[in-house]
């Protein structure tokens, strides 16, 4: 999982645009290491060998072909030119002197270098010693070749190259190993604030992104973010606690009202009409003052304020509990109410708000589904997580409204006289903050 | 409770509201002691010997809820009704856990305060050990759960059996919804349907259904009490 998104991220992306142009740079480096070194280990015995051709060459514009013989010999004879090969032949390239008995069949060149295996052709080629020569031609038309055994420094250059070669692979590996790493790294820190902004998004603004007081980058940006949540949670607080303060203000006018309300209601000498009246009024008091209780609980439910409450409960307790108290209201429309499933479903919430979220839901459910039908509570573990499920088999939501009904208020059909905060947004929104 | 222990103390600084309180205890039959804040609360009780207190949560001096507590440090045992706008469950338990034995929110019925009054005020009787509950013809037997009239069973869900029980505690009292969502269902909200209706109606149906008269009568605008004829 890491490592997908290791692989997929932009840092990686980077790091290897990085690796590719500082690869590139070193192999073109090394290149030329190898290249320059390999050329002046060449250039050095290519003079050598110049040296030795100029000097029998002048022997034999000095002393003639057989003056030239005589050096030929005197040097193959001496220890210390043991890594020369030398070659004198005729016109038709039959060899007079040296240490090469046969002409390389190779060298047909008047004048010029020479690569070539001595001895004879064989498989194994590369065992016989690579030598390099210098050809020239002589105004008699007798044929110079003038070498040496370069077997020793074809080595070198390819230990050179094969060291070359190895550091390239090797800073290539370090480098994509590194990258990935320090990839790794930022995409943990990168994921843990994913992590904590998902947990926020799901449970409310109680959570802060760890740091890990390194005092890096990331640090500073958790750090900043968590500033931010503060500074949310207490704006959300702030309004909350005005919602608080005007329910709180406003209740004492309305208590007055009520209380002036009932008194006239009980009233000794006040005509029918106007009792029922009074009692009209007392009954639409009622209302706006449920609204408003519905209000001010949904705004503390968003702004997690009824924490406080939260205990372990067992949601199918409680779905018991509900079905029970609704089985008299199902039962007068003919609907079949059952609770099925688990017995036991732990969560930590309100028992109040499941109560009144699972409620609703049921509510629901007996008043929209079909008459004389069936409504199931369903109390089900999936992956471990208590799950309830409140099912009718009534004509149902249709399908381009199922993300409607999580809007606060809404409703399906207007109905008059109907109370907002009994829609089923608060429910939704309530059943998922509290079956965690 | 008896007629010489019917002495309400009301703490209530919103002096309209006092005003209904006491008027509205008064017309039932108690006598009612006034106090405008804490410290009038405080000195109030230490001497009277009450039946009920009611506190509203929000004072002028000290706050409802110390009151309530220095009472229970000095050892008055009177059964408290904590009257608050403050309404939402936090603040509830709260002040139920400091020793308030009911809570009641603003703005409230005085009819359902009253039936609350009742109710704690009952509490505050010698607490009767009886295994057998009876008004009119209807007997509950509390040991085996079941309920029967003339001798004839009423068949009840565990939880009407309980509902019917409340109501036959509260004999002769009136009982509004929301006493019995806390009392018998322990929820401390009002689901503002008529589901409460609805089951009580049912519990009603097996109860007084096809007897000689109705036990259980519906308080309009209040909830239900049950009482026998005469």
């Amino acid at each position: 999982m890491l490592l997908a998104k290791t692989l997929t991220s932009s840092t990686f992306r980077l790091a290897l645009i990085a690796i590719g142009t500082f690869g590139v740079i070193v192999s073109a480096i090394f290149s030329y290491v190898y290249l320059s070194t390999s050329a002046y280990v060449r250039s050095r015995s290519d003079r050598a060998i110049v040296t030795e051709y100029l000097s029998l060459k002048s022997a034999y514009e000095r002393s003639g072909r057989d003056g030239l013989i005589a050096l030929i010999e005197e040097r193959t004879a001496d220890g210390s030119f043991a890594d020369n090969v030398y070659a004198l032949a005729d016109p038709s390239l039959v060899t007079l002197a040296g240490n090469l008995k046969i002409w390389p069949s190779t060298a047909t060149a008047a004048e010029g270098w020479i690569e070539f295996r001595a001895g004879e052709p064989s498989p194994n080629a590369a065992n016989r010693p690579l030598l390099r020569a210098m050809l020239g031609t002589f105004p008699s038309r007798d044929r110079l070749l003038v070498g040496k055994d370069i077997s020793e420094l074809d080595g070198f250059a390819d230990q050179i190259k094969t060291a070359v070669i190895s550091g390239i692979v090797l800073i290539f590996l370090l480098a994509g190993v590194a990258s990935i790493l320090v990839t790794r790294r930022t995409v943990g820190r990168i994921e843990s604030i994913n992590a904590t902004s998902r947990a926020i998004m799901q449970s409310g603004l109680d959570q802060r992104i760890p740091l890990r007081g390194t005092h890096d980058e990331w640090d500073r940006v958790a750090e900043n973010l968590n500033q931010m949540l503060n500074r949310i949670e207490t704006l959300m607080g702030e309004v909350r606690q005005v919602s608080d303060n005007v329910a709180h203000d406003l209740r004492t006018p309305l208590t007055r009202m009520r209380g002036r309300l009932e008194k006239a209601y009980h009233g000794q000498r006040i005509s029918a009409d106007d009792q029922a009246l009074i009692g009209d009024t007392i009954t639409d008091l009622d209302a706006v003052l449920r609204i408003f209780s519905s209000l001010t609980r949904i705004a503390q439910i968003e702004t997690q304020a009824r924490k406080g409450a939260f205990r372990t409960v067992n949601l199918a307790e409680i779905a018991g509990e509900v079905v029970e108290l609704y089985d008299a209201a199902a039962e007068q429309v003919g609907t079949h109410l059952t609770v099925v499933g688990d017995r036991e479903a732990l969560v930590t919430g309100d028992r109040d708000l499941i109560f009144d979220a699972i409620a609703n839901l049921v509510d629901n459910a007996i008043k929209h589904g079909r008459t004389g039908g069936q409504v199931v509570v369903a109390n089900e573990n999936i992956d471990g997580k208590p799950v309830i499920s409140i099912a009718d088999d009534g004509p149902g939501i249709p399908a381009h409204e199922y993300e409607q009904v999580f809007k606060r208020f809404y409703r399906l059909e207007k109905r008059s006289g109907a109370q907002p905060g009994r829609g089923r947004r608060p429910s939704s929104r309530r059943a998922d903050r509290n079956a965690r | 409770m008896t007629g010489g222990h019917r002495r309400i103390l009301v703490v209530e600084d919103d002096p309209e509201t006092a005003d209904q309180l006491v008027e509205s205890l008064k017309t039932s039959g108690y006598q009612v002691d006034l106090a405008t804040s804490g410290n009038e609360a405080l000195s109030r009780g230490a001497t009277g010997d009450y039946a009920v207190i009611t506190i509203d949560r929000m004072l002028p001096d000290i706050d409802g809820i110390a009151v309530m507590r220095r009472f229970r440090d000095d050892g008055i045992a009177a059964p408290v009704l904590i009257v608050s706008a403050l309404g939402e469950v936090d603040d509830r338990v709260r002040g139920l856990r400091a020793g308030g034995d009911d809570y009641l929110v603003k703005p409230f019925s005085f009819v359902e305060l009253l039936a609350r009054v009742e109710a704690l005020g009952r509490r505050s009787d010698t607490i009767v050990k009886e295994t057998i509950l009876r008004v009119g013809d209807l007997a509950l037997d509390l040991m085996s759960r079941t309920a029967s009239r003339r001798g004839k069973d009423i068949v009840l869900f565990p939880r009407e059996f309980q509902l019917l029980e409340y109501l036959v505690r509260n004999e002769g009292r009136v009982v509004s919804r929301a006493m019995l969502l806390q009392h018998v269902w322990d929820l401390h909200f009002d689901p503002s349907t008529n589901i409460i209706d609805v089951y009580v109606g049912r519990v009603r149906r097996k109860v007084d259904g096809q007897q000689a008269y109705p036990l259980i009568h519906t308080v309009r605008g209040t909830g239900y009490c049950l009482r026998a004829p005469g």
